[in-house]
């Protein structure tokens, strides 16, 4: 009897229940499917198929005795590979045919040859399992194994194939330097491994030698014990032989190896394994030449063993470990590497590609990454400082910085500035004539380090070990070349040049005119050239009004008595009748003379008291490129009468209300030294105390930012006065609140600094109006205690030049701000969720910034008239003009015109110079309290 | 070489290619794993023409490497249909290779095959960026001959057809390939004034639309100077290694389209005209942009979901007409999809740019505004594509947290064009066509369901 179930074996699979199915339609498998993404699927879902959730390294080896199995993943854990199959995946990697060269006896050779093969590299994957691998395959050597050799692979393991082509070269030269490193641990090891069986066999040969005579004497030369003993004794030699010739191999492979880079020769003859990995054996190894002596240097520890004529049977033996096939040194070297290579790659590739594109991107801007960019983008620039003009010149066609032309420092006062604010200037020409021999980096740290000065020179005199710890900390200029660093390193300078006998306290006093100006005075007491020596730097209200010739004259006084050199330069930019010196890039040297126009009653009291307040010339002498360019294109430009136009005419933005000038010194005030407050608590970074600032730090800060933005409805005002270069200061009682205020705002700072030094986190003591010049966003500790009183009181005295957040009351004292800029960075209504999220848009908003204060900075129209009968006028209508359009509010503007000005200082000061403009702007409007 | 290779398969069937120029293809080869004998080489293209480079392998060589590709596959346990890619770099042999391996049926049994493309390792570096083109071109057409393999044709014919034009496209690639580092004096960046070399308004359409179309655009005229002038000028606009994946137009005789490129010049015939190759334009892995520099018109295909729906179906016509094909001689690429009533190709599929952008429009306006000749206008340049990847960035990631990774779909697209200022709908096409290049698919998880519903609806309305 035949069932149903029986006929079902005699049927063909599509005849069941595909009666109705048409053949002549393509079957799926051949076909392609008709949407790029099912109901399950999305962009984020093809690296989900996998069954491990992060992209992890995996070290395999295909054993002699056991086969293909994997070793180690980095990182370690269980976790890593999930259900991943680690030993399914090992045999598909390591099956592949790697080694097509020859190892062991080649035809015609009685003794074994190494070869020393290349690594190969292979990109493969299992579609089905969703993963895909970079394996790097790699012979190591081994004494024990078969042909010497050992088989290994090191696998780069993601679920997104494309992550793995698109970095191919990438993770190709990273596990090319870990393989590199690993086999040369290796070679060390084998060479090792070799001498100490040569000893063996020396030492066997000896004993078979004396059992030999032995025999030979009692049993005669012909009996089967000694010949066997003779057999015996020449394979030994045979084997001494042999190994011997592998020594001469693997010693003679540096020299085989020289030309290659990522060759990390080693010493064969340093034989004792470097187990102290605190110790590089490389820095022990000999010359070159001498590694490839064949000769042996016996280890005295080693104690030889004598060889039995069998040796163990093949799978009886244990094979060595990845680590003992490896130097020491070289095995935790190389899983170093790993491990970075690890957290280089680890992530969406789209991150990783995207901050490659930035990367190269950042480098064809180097001029503004200083304002929000992280450190490496600018730092290398330092670093390349030397080269600079040569390279950079010629490649990118830039005139050279200013720091390299004229070998003098650059005076800012020479271009115009648009902010419409009161500037109080920090005048470096005393620097100059003081540090004329110093390094042109540390003398133009001293216009931002003068407040920090006054109280290390304090300190010094009172016995302070505070700053003679700076100075030794800050001995290693080479990695301390940012602000903070300098500050210190200019005092240790700065310090003999202190006349201590003559040292006072320049007591400011406060007038209150009517209109409101601050005008500071120094007392009689006060000798100017002590002044000058002392605080180098100064600072002074300046009134736009008409005329100022006598001021112009007086002011460049010192300047000639500084350098000789600038003399003629300086009446080039004073004298109208004379060419006037530009950088025909960022044509500054044009505005330069709408700005230095100075107010005859200033004039008056600079000449009184004998203040420097012009910086020497700068302008980039030596630039001839700009020179020409000038002259060629904009000659007549300075054939006008440039000196009898105001600031005001030049630019309908700037003020014309009261302006004055004072000397910084005037404003260190009495209760400024009340401070209790040591050097360090005014040098110490915010953010780590010493660490540069990394993009994990400021994505961190995004969150706060985030939750802030929410949280206060003026977050927009807060932020603009940063933008703006107007110091916030973030009041509170409780720390934790005022360092999480003061890390959210601090994405918003311009040139925060590699340290953060622009930013104080946390201050307990009063600050001075030279600190407003160094730090724009402080966090300050409310207290009630007569430390907190003073604090109360700095912060009433200078309340005009700053905002202050306070984090207590929740309330914000800042000019209103109206404009749109900031509302697109900052709208409390934001959906968006995470902090991350709000930082890279953030950062793309101070991107468009950016070029926006580029463009505007090195724009020609906007600076320098477009033919020669144009006169300033047009120029400055052009400027607001410009600005009006960028933005309907003026407010806005002025974030432009601060970014442009620290663009400016930046690249007129050269790279690693300190950007802090030596004018310290504040607005004379009226400022608001806003709260919740 | 080395002297240890297995002699080489008794009758290897070699097809010599005449290629114009330097081709830096050593070989391509066909090899199937046969279940008796282990791997074998079925069939091998070569170049034609004298040795340019400096590694020349005998058949015995290829032989063996294309051997060394199918070493493993055994364990080979992927879906039927599926198309792997290895790749090696076999420094001892200085050789790198390519392989799609996939199973197929030959003489009635399933087997695993590979189809390889053996280079120098010297040609690394110019490879590496046209490997997806490469890849893509080989699958599809591999998907087509599992076809013929199954209804029992040679597979031979059926690759040829793509191995000669990749050959083609990487020997024209070798000279006249966009190089990396672009000189702004080659551009249209470097005139006095936007408009001196072509028109404002043209030049912001063709920028503009190049950006929404992933990069990816033709420029057509009849002067090669002027077509490479905006060629150059479009891959300011692309990362060095899409500008390698950038073709600028022969002066003495034109290239014919290769799809894949991301800009690529193409000269008019001496009549002036220019045939549109439909089939290769929609096969391409982005929307185009058609830039004609004679008559200075921009023109643009829809937007990625909408190409990338289009092509699927033409696709499957395609594949699903030669699985209808009667015999081995009907096989004519561009011709096939004529059999198959079930999908009429819209071949009207270049329209006009519609959305206007905010971006490109302030970039050029401003970029002008800044003097000539220095680097002034290439660092704007690079602050202006700063600011594009990292809007893109951002977008994505806007995305990816509101839809938890795409668990969720994504319903809040007024809010992202609000908080990412991307308002403007131009601007808003430009950062998605840049991030869908960082994320392929990402046009199809916000825009497609809407899209493909509405297609489908339309489809069934016209059923009726």
């Amino acid at each position: 009897m035949i069932g149903s179930p029986d006929l079902v074996a005699f049927t063909k699979e599509n005849d069941f229940g595909d009666a109705n199915v048409d053949h002549s339609l393509l079957p799926e498998e051949f076909n392609v499917p008709p949407f790029p993404y099912s109901e399950n699927e999305n962009p984020w879902s093809k690296t989900s198929y996998a069954k491990f959730t992060k992209d992890f390294i995996l070290i395999s080896e295909f054993s002699e005795q056991v086969g293909p199995q994997p070793l180690l993943t980095i990182p370690d854990g269980p976790k890593v590979c999930g259900t991943f199959d680690l030993n399914y995946f090992s045999l598909r990697i390591m099956s592949v045919d790697y080694q097509a060269s020859f190892v062991g006896h080649p035809p015609g050779c009685s003794y074994p040859k190494l070869n020393f093969v290349e690594d190969s590299k292979v990109v493969l994957g299992d579609s089905k399992e969703g993963a895909f691998a970079y394996v790097h395959h790699l012979t190591l050597y081994d004494l024990e194994a078969r042909g010497f050799v050992r088989p290994f692979c090191v696998a780069y393991i993601s679920a997104d194939e494309r992550k793995i082509m698109q970095q191919f070269l990438e993770l190709s030269a990273e596990f090319s330097k870990a393989s590199e490193c690993l086999k040369t641990g290796n070679r060390k090891a084998f060479a090792n491994e070799i001498e100490k069986k040569l000893k063996d066999l020396e030492y066997t040969r000896a004993i078979l030698h004396k059992e030999t005579e032995l025999q030979k004497q009692s049993n005669g030369c012909f009996s089967t014990q000694a010949i066997e003993k003779a057999n015996e004794l020449a394979n030994v030699e045979k084997s001494i032989y042999e190994h011997k010739d592998l020594l001469r191999q693997i010693t003679s492979y540096p020299n085989r190896k020289m030309k290659d880079p990522d060759f990390l020769p080693y010493d064969s003859e340093n034989t004792v394994e470097s187990t102290d990995l605190g110790q590089d054996p490389m820095n022990d190894s000999k010359p070159q030449g001498q590694s490839d002596s064949p000769d042996i240097k016996r280890s005295p520890s080693y104690t030889p063993q004598l060889i039995k004529a069998k040796s163990a049977k093949c799978f009886d033996k244990r094979l060595k470990t990845l680590e003992e096939l490896c130097d020491l040194y070289f095995y935790h070297q190389t899983m170093d590497q790993l491990k970075q290579i690890e957290k280089t790659f680890r992530g969406d590739l789209c991150y990783i590609y995207t901050n490659q594109i930035g990367q190269a991107l950042l480098k064809k801007q180097k001029v503004t990454n200083f304002l929000f960019e992280d450190y490496s983008s600018w730092e290398e620039e330092e670093t390349d400082k030397d080269t600079y003009n040569e390279k950079d010149n010629l490649l990118n066609n830039l005139p050279p910085p200013a720091s390299i032309q004229a070998g003098e420092p650059v005076s800012l006062e020479s271009f115009a500035s648009c902010v419409e604010t009161l500037h109080i200037k920090m005048d470096p020409g005393d620097e100059v004539k003081v540090f004329q021999e110093e390094d042109s980096t540390e003398a133009c740290a001293c216009d931002v380090a003068q407040g920090l000065s006054d109280e290390c020179m304090d300190a010094m005199m009172k016995g302070s070990l505070s700053s003679g710890e700076s100075i030794e900390v800050l001995g290693t200029e080479k990695s301390f070349k940012a602000q903070g660093p300098q500050l210190n390193e200019t005092v240790t300078h700065l310090s003999p040049h202190y006349p201590v006998t003559v040292r006072k306290r320049i007591v400011t006093k406060r007038a209150n005119s009517e209109d409101s100006i601050e005008v500071l005075s120094t007392t009689d007491s006060i000798i100017p050239e002590d002044l000058r020596a002392s605080y180098p730097c100064a600072i002074y209200e300046e009134d736009y009004s008409d005329t100022g010739e006598d001021c112009t004259n007086n002011m460049h006084e010192p300047i000639f008595s500084i350098n000789s050199d600038t003399v003629a330069h300086n009446e080039c930019v004073y004298d109208a009748a004379t060419l006037v010196q530009v950088d025909a890039t960022c044509c500054m040297g044009q505005e330069g003379l709408s700005y230095r126009v100075p107010a005859p009653e200033l004039a008056q009291e600079c000449s009184a008291n004998g203040v420097v307040k012009q910086e020497p010339q700068s302008c980039r002498q030596g630039d001839l490129a700009l020179q020409v360019d000038f002259t060629l294109d904009d000659a007549s430009i300075s054939d006008g009468p440039v000196s009898s136009i105001t600031p005001y005419e030049l630019n309908p933005n700037c003020l014309s209300d009261e302006t004055s000038r004072m000397t910084l010194d005037d404003c260190s005030d009495s209760t400024s030294f009340m401070s209790t407050s040591t050097c360090s608590d005014r040098t110490n970074p915010p953010f780590l105390y010493g660490s540069p600032i990394t993009v994990k730090q400021k994505k961190k800060a995004g969150q706060c930012a985030l939750r802030f933005i929410r949280q206060y409805p003026f977050a927009q005002q807060a932020i603009h006065c940063l933008l703006s270069g107007r110091p916030l200061i973030v009041l509170g009682s409780d720390e934790r609140t005022v360092k999480k205020l003061v890390s959210a705002l601090s994405i918003y700072v311009p040139n925060l600094g590699k340290y953060g030094e622009s930013v104080k986190a946390w201050l307990s003591s009063p600050f001075q109006l030279t600190d407003l010049q160094i730090w724009k966003l402080i966090g300050i500790h409310k207290v009630t205690s007569p430390a907190g009183f003073s604090i109360l009181h700095s912060l009433k005295r200078y309340g005009r030049y700053i905002s202050i957040l306070d984090a207590d009351q929740k309330t914000l004292r800042c000019p209103p701000y109206r404009g749109t800029l900031v509302e697109r960075l900052a709208d409390h209504r934001t959906q968006i969720k995470h902090g991350s999220t709000y930082f890279l848009h953030a950062q793309s908003s101070l991107t468009q910034l950016c070029a926006k204060a580029f463009l505007y900075t090195f724009c020609h129209h906007l600076h320098l008239s477009v033919n020669p009968s144009e006169d300033q006028e047009v120029v400055a209508a052009r400027r607001t003009q410009f600005l009006r359009h960028f933005s309907c509010d003026p407010e806005d503007g002025k974030v432009l015109q601060f970014l442009s000005e620290l663009i400016k200082c930046h690249y007129l000061r050269g790279p690693g110079k300190g950007v802090n403009p030596p004018i310290f702007g504040f607005n004379y409007v009226t400022s608001v309290v806003y709260k919740i | 070489m080395s002297s240890g290779c297995p002699p080489q398969s008794p009758a290897v069937a070699k097809t010599e290619v005449a290629v114009d120029g330097a081709c830096p293809l050593l070989a391509a080869t066909f090899a199937y794993w046969d279940n008796i004998l282990g791997p074998r080489v079925r069939h091998i293209w070569a170049p034609r023409g004298p040795p340019a480079l400096a590694v020349q392998l005998g058949d015995g060589d290829i032989t063996f490497l294309a051997n060394h590709t199918l070493n493993g596959e055994i364990l080979r346990s992927a879906e039927s249909g599926a198309v792997d890619v290895k790749f090696f770099v076999l420094s001892e042999k200085g050789v790198v290779i390519v392989s799609l391996i996939f199973d197929g049926e030959l003489k009635g049994d399933r087997n695993t095959c590979a189809l390889s493309v053996i280079l120098p390792q010297a040609e690394l570096g110019f490879y590496l960026p046209l490997h997806a083109i490469c890849v893509d071109r080989l699958k599809h057409s591999i998907r087509k001959g599992r076809i013929w393999m199954q209804k029992g044709y040679n597979i031979v014919s059926v690759l040829t057809s793509e191995i000669i034009p990749i050959m083609e496209l990487l020997s024209s690639m070798k000279t006249h390939s966009v190089p990396e580092d672009i000189d702004i004096k080659d551009t249209v960046l470097h005139d006095d004034d936007i408009g001196d070399s072509c028109h404002e308004d043209f030049l912001h359409k063709a920028i503009s639309s190049h950006l929404q179309t992933c990069g990816c655009s033709m420029v057509v005229g009849s002067n090669p100077d002027k077509v490479n002038k905006i060629v150059r000028t479009l891959c300011l606009f692309l990362t060095p290694t899409e500008r390698r994946c950038s073709r600028l137009c022969k002066s003495d005789g034109s290239f014919s389209y290769d799809t894949g490129l991301f800009v690529q010049g193409l000269l008019k015939d001496s009549t002036g005209s220019f045939v549109l190759p439909f089939r290769q334009v929609l096969y391409s892995p982005y929307p185009t942009t058609h830039i004609d520099v004679d008559v200075n018109t921009v023109k643009q295909m829809p937007p990625c979901h909408e190409h990338v729906y289009t092509q699927r179906r033409y696709m499957r016509a395609e594949l699903g007409a030669l699985w209808k094909a009667a015999g081995e001689d009907d096989v004519l690429p561009d011709t096939v999809i004529h059999t198959d009533e079930t999908f009429t190709p819209d071949l009207n599929i270049f329209q006009d740019v519609m959305h206007k952008d905010t971006l490109v429009m302030g970039f050029l306006d401003e970029v002008f505004l800044l003097k000539p000749g220095l680097s002034l206008r290439s660092t704007y340049l690079a602050q202006f594509l700063l600011l594009l990847h990292r809007k893109a960035l951002t977008l994505l990631k806007y995305i990816e947290d509101e839809t938890q990774k795409g668990k969720k779909p994504f319903r809040s697209l007024r809010s992202l064009k609000t908080d990412l200022d991307l308002t403007s709908e131009g601007d808003l096409n430009i950062i998605m066509a840049l991030a869908e290049k960082l994320k392929s698919g990402l046009h199809s998880f916000v825009f497609g369901k809407p899209f493909y519903t509405s297609v489908q609806e339309r489809d069934v309305l016209m059923g009726f």
